[in-house]
């Protein structure tokens, strides 16, 4: 009957929204990398330990008043329902009770709860036994009352901040990553210390005429002599003594030395790291991301205009010098493959990223990184370079919305030029929004004052904009003349007067940016009106 | 009728001859060797061999007499520079298009004389920056400027005595009458400046004037004939 209801608890809990949820809430608060909300937590969480050991610090010599108790008793509150939490989140125990349940009911043996319970458990004291859990543990258990003498464990909080400040989870990191090599110098370091104390303690003892009392002496005097500190309490007086001391003066440098390229060599290694886990981790968080691939002329021209519209976007390239380019500019850059899906996943093409610009100078990687593109995500806007004419179809095959070709596009450019000079600069003016006047796009909402109302019935002149057209796929707008074709659209170049709007169409206006955004407000305010269409 | 001479990148002369009107502009590719003369001549259009560090073959291909427009599409800056130098030397009122690889080259062409610089790699990263945050725009105007379908965009200069000399730009009422968009006017006043038609609808046209519209092939090629006639022809037709 009891292993029946925590079987059905378990499914419960597998299949409630509300507690998926809220653990993932926690999870997101407490433990996931990539969380905004974790970044805001590990900040308020280092204000309380610090606060915690200034208090601390002033109890030494002072009385605590009310107030300052009762701070302190709330802070380890906090820490105490943080190391719940955290002992919570760190597994899900349903989800090891209904695999072992699914496992007997489908093999046909025996569910053994005591079992189940001991796995359990097992996963628990995993947690517990673990560093920061200790740490965290320790930085509690003093606050008890009959526990007291345990104070000098307060000390712990200030590990506390090893969950919280990154430097220092990556120091740690580092580290651990070069054990090997730190343990073969805490070894070295250890036999030195050794044979220095040895000979220091036969050659200074006091029989031989020296200070050095006994052998805890000796293994002081070599410490403070390796580590080239030197505190001068204890000086070796005899010729061999002294000649012991040289030899770990120098040895000591070598040792330091030794120590330093270790944990320079790691920090070296670790950068390419940090900085692709600080673009990863930041890429998460943005939304409407654009992908370009390639980092040359055209990618540098892009990535200035959007950055210009502030409009976030993520490099990839696997060219050193474009990566130092990237990086000296500040963009987001991943030093890396475009081609490979792992290093678009990672950008985000699955998940917040809005389009994908293939501008390398090379047709069959723009080829290829379209095709892949294109199979993360069918529905992603991928606009691609083009260097040859004859591959413009291979690269829409590929998958490309758009393809552009620099040279087609100049010379387009060149023979306007020399056609209507004036007429291309004027455009020119309005597509680069250089003279104030821009062509924007304004939608018909459904409810908006102009839906249904025919152009005639518009005042544009108020906000002084002036109709270009209308982009619409509204069947009913078929009889109007002056209709182009436009990527599944039709664009009525000035429609006339008795044009009706409807909801979803797109007004072509041109004007000043504030008398665009004047329109649109009229529109939205329109919206709100009691009585509005809807 | 402009006259062109176009020099270097085969690919990019080619691009550029085969999008200008031939009854407004007759274009010559100076190829630097008889196969890129001869691919040329195939698809019917003229060209000849010649080397743009001569300066007597620079005269031979007409410029510093009958040609109008050069356009320097070298591979490598520096030899666009040096076409550059050497043309404005031979024709002070040439006008010189010149293509750049490097945007520091730009400076130097514009010093050594040219009157517009192309960059592509610019004009490419614009159009894609463009086409991801305005594509309804960039299509509508790549329709327009680029001629891809019957809509274009067209400059009108305002002849003596044409009927919209002393004209009110508000009264022209050019969408309900030739179904045109007036974009803008440059007053002949102040050349390089465009003025948006929206902002200046009290202004009054002169001779000279150049107005920018937008419209159907046809409309603007029926405002132009008309724009020709005089007040009194005007009022008649």
């Amino acid at each position: 009957m009891f292993t029946r209801l925590i079987v059905y608890f378990s499914y419960f809990l597998q299949t409630s929204g509300a507690y998926q949820k809220t653990k993932q809430f926690f999870f997101n608060l407490l433990e996931n990398p990539h969380s905004r909300l974790k970044a805001y937590f590990d900040v308020f969480m280092i204000g309380l330990v610090m606060i915690s050991v200034f208090l601390l610090i002033y109890e030494i010599d002072k009385e605590i008043n009310a107030i300052q108790l009762f701070f302190e008793e709330s802070i380890i509150t906090i820490f105490i329902v943080e190391y719940l939490l955290r002992f919570w989140i760190y597994n899900d125990n349903h989800k090891i009770v209904l695999e072992h349940y699914e496992k007997a009911e489908y093999l046909d043996i025996p569910f053994s709860l005591s079992k189940i319970i001991k796995l359990i458990l097992t996963k628990k004291i995993e947690y517990m036994i673990s560093p920061l859990a200790v740490i965290d543990l320790l930085a509690i258990l003093p606050s008890y009352r009959p526990l007291r003498f345990l104070r000098i464990f307060l000390i712990f909080r200030l590990f506390k901040l090893f969950r919280y400040v990154n430097s220092i989870k990556l120091f740690s990191q580092i580290l651990t990553s070069k054990r090997f090599e730190l343990y073969t110098l805490a070894v070295f370091l250890g036999f030195l210390i050794f044979i220095g104390s040895i000979s220091i303690f036969l050659f200074e003892n006091p029989q031989s005429g020296g200070h050095i009392e006994n052998l805890f002496d000796a293994v002081y005097w070599a410490v403070v002599t390796l580590s080239t500190v030197g505190y001068g309490d204890i000086t070796p007086l005899t010729p061999g003594g002294r000649v012991v001391a040289m030899a770990l003066i120098f040895t000591g440098l070598g040792i330091l030395s030794f120590f330093t390229s270790i944990i320079v060599s790691a920090f070296t290694d670790k950068m390419q790291d940090m900085r692709e886990n600080r673009t990863f981790a930041e890429l998460q968080r943005i939304e409407n991301i654009i992908i370009i691939c390639g980092f040359g002329r055209v990618g540098r021209h892009i990535a200035r205009q959007l950055k210009k519209n502030q409009q976030p976007f993520v490099i990839i390239d696997t060219n050193a010098a474009h990566a130092a380019a990237a990086r000296h500019l500040n963009y987001l850059f991943i030093h890396a493959d475009a081609s490979k899906n792992e290093v678009l996943k990672h950008a985000g093409i699955e998940k917040n990223a809005s389009a994908v610009l293939c501008t390398t100078g090379n047709d069959i990687t723009n080829v290829y990184i379209t095709l892949t593109s294109r199979q993360l995500n069918p529905d992603i806007r991928i606009i691609s370079r083009v260097n040859h004419n004859e591959n413009i179809n291979k690269l829409y095959q590929a998958g490309a919305n758009h393809v552009i070709h620099p040279f087609e596009i100049a010379g387009m450019a060149v023979a306007e030029y020399v056609g209507q000079p004036v007429a291309f600069e004027a455009i020119l003016g309005i597509i680069r929004e250089e003279k104030q006047i821009v062509m924007e796009t304004i939608c018909v909402q459904g409810g908006s004052s102009i839906e249904g109302s025919k152009i005639a019935d518009i005042d544009f002149e108020h906000s002084k904009l002036m109709l270009v057209g209308v982009i619409s796929t509204h069947p009913a707008h078929q009889k109007h003349k002056n209709s182009y074709p436009l990527k599944g659209q039709d664009f009525y170049f000035n429609p006339e007067k008795y044009f009706e709007l409807q909801q979803g169409d797109l007004l072509v206006v041109l004007g000043r940016q504030v008398g665009v955004d004047h329109f649109r407000y009229q529109l939205e305010k329109s919206r709100l009106k009691p009585g509005a269409k809807r | 009728m402009k006259r062109i001479a176009v020099f270097g990148s085969s690919g990019m002369a080619l691009e550029v001859i085969s999008r200008l009107d031939p009854e407004t502009c007759s274009a010559v590719y100076i190829g630097q060797n008889q196969a890129e003369v001869a691919a040329f001549r195939d698809k019917g259009l003229k060209a000849e061999v010649g080397d743009f560090r001569i300066d007597d073959e620079l005269k031979a291909a007409g410029i510093g007499s009958c040609i109008d427009y050069l356009f320097c599409f070298f591979a490598a800056d520096s030899d666009n520079v040096f076409l550059t130098i050497s043309a404005r030397a031979l024709d002070n009122k040439l006008t010189i298009i010149a293509l750049i690889d490097d945007p520091d080259s730009a400076e130097k062409l514009l010093a050594a004389g040219a009157n517009k610089i192309i960059d592509p790699y610019e004009i490419c990263g614009r159009k894609t920056h463009e086409i991801l945050t305005k594509p309804e725009i960039t299509n509508i105007l790549d329709q327009t400027v680029f001629r891809r379908h019957d809509l274009n965009i067209a400059q009108l200069e305002i002849a003596n005595g044409s009927w919209l000399e002393k004209r009110k730009i508000s009264s022209l009422k050019l969408n309900e009458k030739h179904d045109l968009i007036l974009i803008g006017i440059v007053d002949k006043a102040s050349v390089d400046d465009l003025h948006f038609a929206i902002e200046e609808q009290e202004k009054y046209l002169d001779a000279g004037d150049i107005l920018v519209v937008m419209g159907p092939t046809r409309a603007i090629r029926a405002f132009k004939e008309r724009a020709a006639l005089t007040s009194e022809l005007n009022h008649q037709a």
